[in-house]
């Protein structure tokens, strides 16, 4: 109850969050109609008592597909920040704590990749595997790690030279042991809250690669690829545009909110 | 101090907002709406240059007002003079003797004489291998203003084929000093080139043109590729002209007493070539059919293209007299049918995954689709959603049209959507052998599906030489017959075709045949 107290905002961003997942977790119990079920007779419905945000192209429930949406959205997100932090983590423990070659071979390659402009990069490399939701995270992927490895590198190099590191060597920890008790736990801090920072970046990428084409494919139920599907519409039916749009505004700007909340609290330098 | 800086860089962002509009509208050049020196006409455009003999790329040679054929096809489809005066053929049939114009001249300034006519069309048969699948000749020869073609076997169709934007009519000898893929062809056509990027073209008068007046001086030719972005230009007067708006966006159109539409029933059809190579599922003719009676094409065209398209049956739309109404389609739509056929092939759903298997082997399909037509991917998705209930698992794949041709004569896909004109020589012959004759060793590429009917290829053989119109009509008819029987394809529909102008621009029309966009009868409104 005190930590609600203290951190109010951050309580309160978190029960939002908390409510995203929930309806992200439930969501085939929580849509009205099957997402991916058609009625070609009742295309391109108005909002009604029935439809509530009206029916798209192919006479599907509106509603039920931003909310299978959040699912496929932020699963997509979730398993792509993870990931980066992984291969962020790996890659700048090994560079930092080892130096040398290792260092050297993995930086430049950190280095090539941040020259790039990432989104154009990430559509060249989905372009090339073909959409689909798992191409799409692994372009992202190679787009992203970079700055994670970059960042945990530079969170190791400061550790390495503390006592309690060269305590440990002297005392003949064994490397992967000095990695794992002490340099990880050290390291972690940072990375959850870059990776709670990205999310809502993240899931801006996800749905405009979606949104070109380059991501999940029809007919799943992508509010970016919705995008895409109701631009054809823009003028006749703005609906299929206009909540797919604000399911995403909501969602990023809870995230982001929530992102910077969470830096707040756990983020030493602040206090 | 913090909100001043705060102030500031709003104001400087917003600035440069505004700026960048500015930029915009500067760059955008001419006026909008109603120049009458300059006809501003959104299309969409497949040609990487104007080489007329290159793929397709004649098509947007003549569409955009630059070549001209010896033969035209006018609004209902009939045969008229245009470069050639008039025609015979010789009693045996196999001579056939086009009187050229004399008043004609090239762009340049040259005179039109048959035997630059006979040069051009040398220069098509040696550039392109799909001049030889619509005639083959013995001999060409150019006598004064008479060009005469001679032919091993009769040809009923030969000034039909004459026609095809393949056979534009360029001047050779000015191909000397000059590249027409870049710099484009020197026609006889009421516009020139000025330049010519894929994304945007620019013409100007044709000073030399022998038909009469060209209005305007310059014409821009943007491509938008994106329909929706195409109507929206038209709303906002970045172009005067405006093809092929699409069923979403027509209505607005409609009640607009600013706009002329002018929409007609087409030539074409939209179709997905199905793979019946062996190894594809659809080799299985019990399986083509079940996902032909599977798709419920009355609803796709009625409710989902709001009417834009009349529901698919046969090869030849009904727009063209080839008995529409006598085919009978074994396939029409019976999803109770084509269950059962899929249990009669073997298909089963062993793992109640929802997608029918058979051996192990899930019953995917691969559905090539390009979107620069906006009813593509819209059809691509509903037989999707319609076959899904039946136990198919159809993945869509989003392609580059320049990649469709291509895919389509290699056989990489199961189903592959075309949008295809069933008359482009001025009756189906060539659509029907193109596509489903027999194709051996690559000799009718464009056949890549695996079809083939003996008894078809021996019906289309009698169909090339017979020059009796009912007869050739019984012919075609009973063609598309053996097509419908054997569920070569699935057709979907028959779009409806428009232009779109605002009202302060006169004489735009569009033809079935597709290939005459800007011509010298479009001008502006008095």
């Amino acid at each position: 109850m005190e930590f609600i107290k203290t951190h109010k905002l951050f309580s309160f961003y978190t029960l939002l969050v908390i409510l995203i997942l929930f309806v992200a977790i439930f969501a085939p119990y929580l849509a009205p109609q099957d997402p991916y079920e058609s009625n070609m007779r009742n295309v391109l419905q108005t909002p009604s008592a029935e439809h509530l945000l009206g029916t798209d192209k192919l006479g599907r429930d509106t509603l039920s597909r931003i909310i299978a949406g959040t699912q496929v959205s932020l699963f997509m997100t979730i398993c792509l920040v993870i990931l980066l932090a992984i291969v962020g983590i790996v890659v700048g423990i090994a560079s930092g704590y080892f130096g040398g070659k290792v260092e050297m071979v993995l930086m430049r390659l950190a280095d090539m990749m941040l020259s790039f402009p990432g989104v154009v990069l990430a559509i060249a490399i989905a372009g090339i595997l073909g959409g689909s939701i798992a191409n799409t995270i692994i372009a992202l992927l190679i787009v992203g790690w970079a700055k994670y490895a970059r960042l945990v590198r530079s969170l190791v190099i400061k550790l390495r030279n503390n006592d309690f590191i060269i305590a440990a060597q002297v005392n003949g920890t064994k490397t992967i042991n000095i990695l794992r008790r002490h340099i990880l736990p050290n390291v972690l801090p940072m990375i959850v809250i870059t990776g709670a920072m990205d999310i809502g970046t993240m899931m801006m990428e996800i749905a405009g690669l979606s949104f070109l084409g380059f991501g999940a494919q029809p007919p799943t139920p992508e509010w970016g690829l919705m995008l895409n599907e109701g631009r054809q519409y823009i003028q006749t039916a703005p609906w299929l545009m206009i909540y797919p749009g604000a399911a995403i505004f909501i969602v990023v700007a809870i995230f982001n909110l929530w992102g910077d909340a969470l830096r707040d609290v756990l983020d030493p330098r602040q206090e | 101090m913090k909100l001043r800086k705060k102030l500031l860089a709003a104001m400087l962002s917003a600035g440069i907002l505004f700026t960048g509009c500015g930029g915009d509208n500067a760059g955008g050049g001419t006026s909008k709406g109603g120049d009458p020196n300059v006809l501003k006409v959104g299309v969409t455009n497949f040609a990487d240059t104007l080489e007329p003999t290159q793929n397709y790329f004649g098509w947007v040679v003549m569409r955009y007002g630059l070549g001209e054929c010896l033969t035209k096809f006018d609004e209902k489809m009939n045969i008229q003079p245009w470069l050639a005066e008039n025609w015979s053929v010789s009693d045996d049939r196999l001579t056939w003797t086009f009187k050229i114009r004399d008043n004609v001249k090239f762009s340049n300034g040259d005179a039109l004489t048959a035997d630059a006519v006979k040069q051009s069309i040398e220069r098509a048969f040696a550039k392109n291998t799909r001049a030889a699948t619509f005639f083959e000749y013995s001999s060409i020869t150019a006598d004064g203003q008479n060009l005469i073609i001679q032919t091993k076997k009769p040809l009923p169709g030969m000034p039909g084929y004459l026609a095809d934007p393949l056979f534009i009519i360029v001047d050779v000898a000015a191909e000397n000093g000059r590249d027409f893929s870049k710099e484009g062809p020197i026609c006889t056509g009421p516009y020139t080139v000025e330049s010519f990027v894929k994304e945007r073209a620019v013409m100007k008068r044709n000073e030399n043109y022998w038909a009469g007046e060209v209005p305007y001086q310059t014409v821009e030719i943007p491509s938008i590729d994106d329909p929706n972005t195409r109507a929206m230009a038209l709303q906002a007067g970045d172009v005067d002209v405006a093809v092929n708006i699409a069923a979403g966006d027509i209505d607005i159109f409609k009640n607009n007493d600013k706009f002329h539409i002018d929409e007609i029933s087409s030539l074409r059809v939209v179709l997905a070539r199905l793979n019946q190579n062996p190894d594809h599922i659809l080799s299985d003719a019990k399986v083509r059919a079940a996902l032909i009676a599977g798709c419920d094409r009355e609803t796709y065209n009625d409710v989902l293209l709001k009417g834009t398209f009349i529901p698919g049956k046969a090869p030849v739309p009904p727009s063209l007299d080839y008995g529409f109404a006598q085919l009978t389609d074994p396939n029409a739509y019976n999803p109770e049918r084509a269950k059962q056929l899929l249990t009669e092939a073997g298909w089963t759903d062993s793992n109640n995954d929802g997608i029918l298997d058979k051996d192990g082997r899930n019953l995917t399909l691969d559905f090539v689709v390009y979107n620069s037509r906006a009813e593509l991917p819209l059809y691509a998705e509903a037989v999707q959603a319609d076959l899904k209930k039946l136990g198919f698992d159809i993945k869509i794949n989003t392609v580059d049209y320049n990649l469709i041709d291509n895919m389509g004569i290699k056989g990489e896909y199961d189903l592959l959507i075309s949008n295809i004109t069933t008359a482009n020589t001025g009756d189906p012959e060539i659509f029907l052998s193109w596509y489903w004759k027999t194709n051996v060793d690559g000799n009718n590429p464009q056949n890549g599906s695996g079809y083939s009917n003996p008894e078809y290829d021996a019906k289309l053989e009698q169909l090339s030489m017979e020059f009796d119109k009912d007869a050739r009509r019984n012919l075609i008819i009973e063609l598309q017959q053996i097509l419908l029987n054997d569920g070569a394809a699935l057709f979907f529909g028959y779009p409806q075709t428009n232009i779109i102008n605002a009202k302060y621009v006169d004489g735009v029309k569009m033809y079935p045949s597709d290939y005459y966009w800007i011509t010298n009868l479009i001008k502006p409104a008095k």
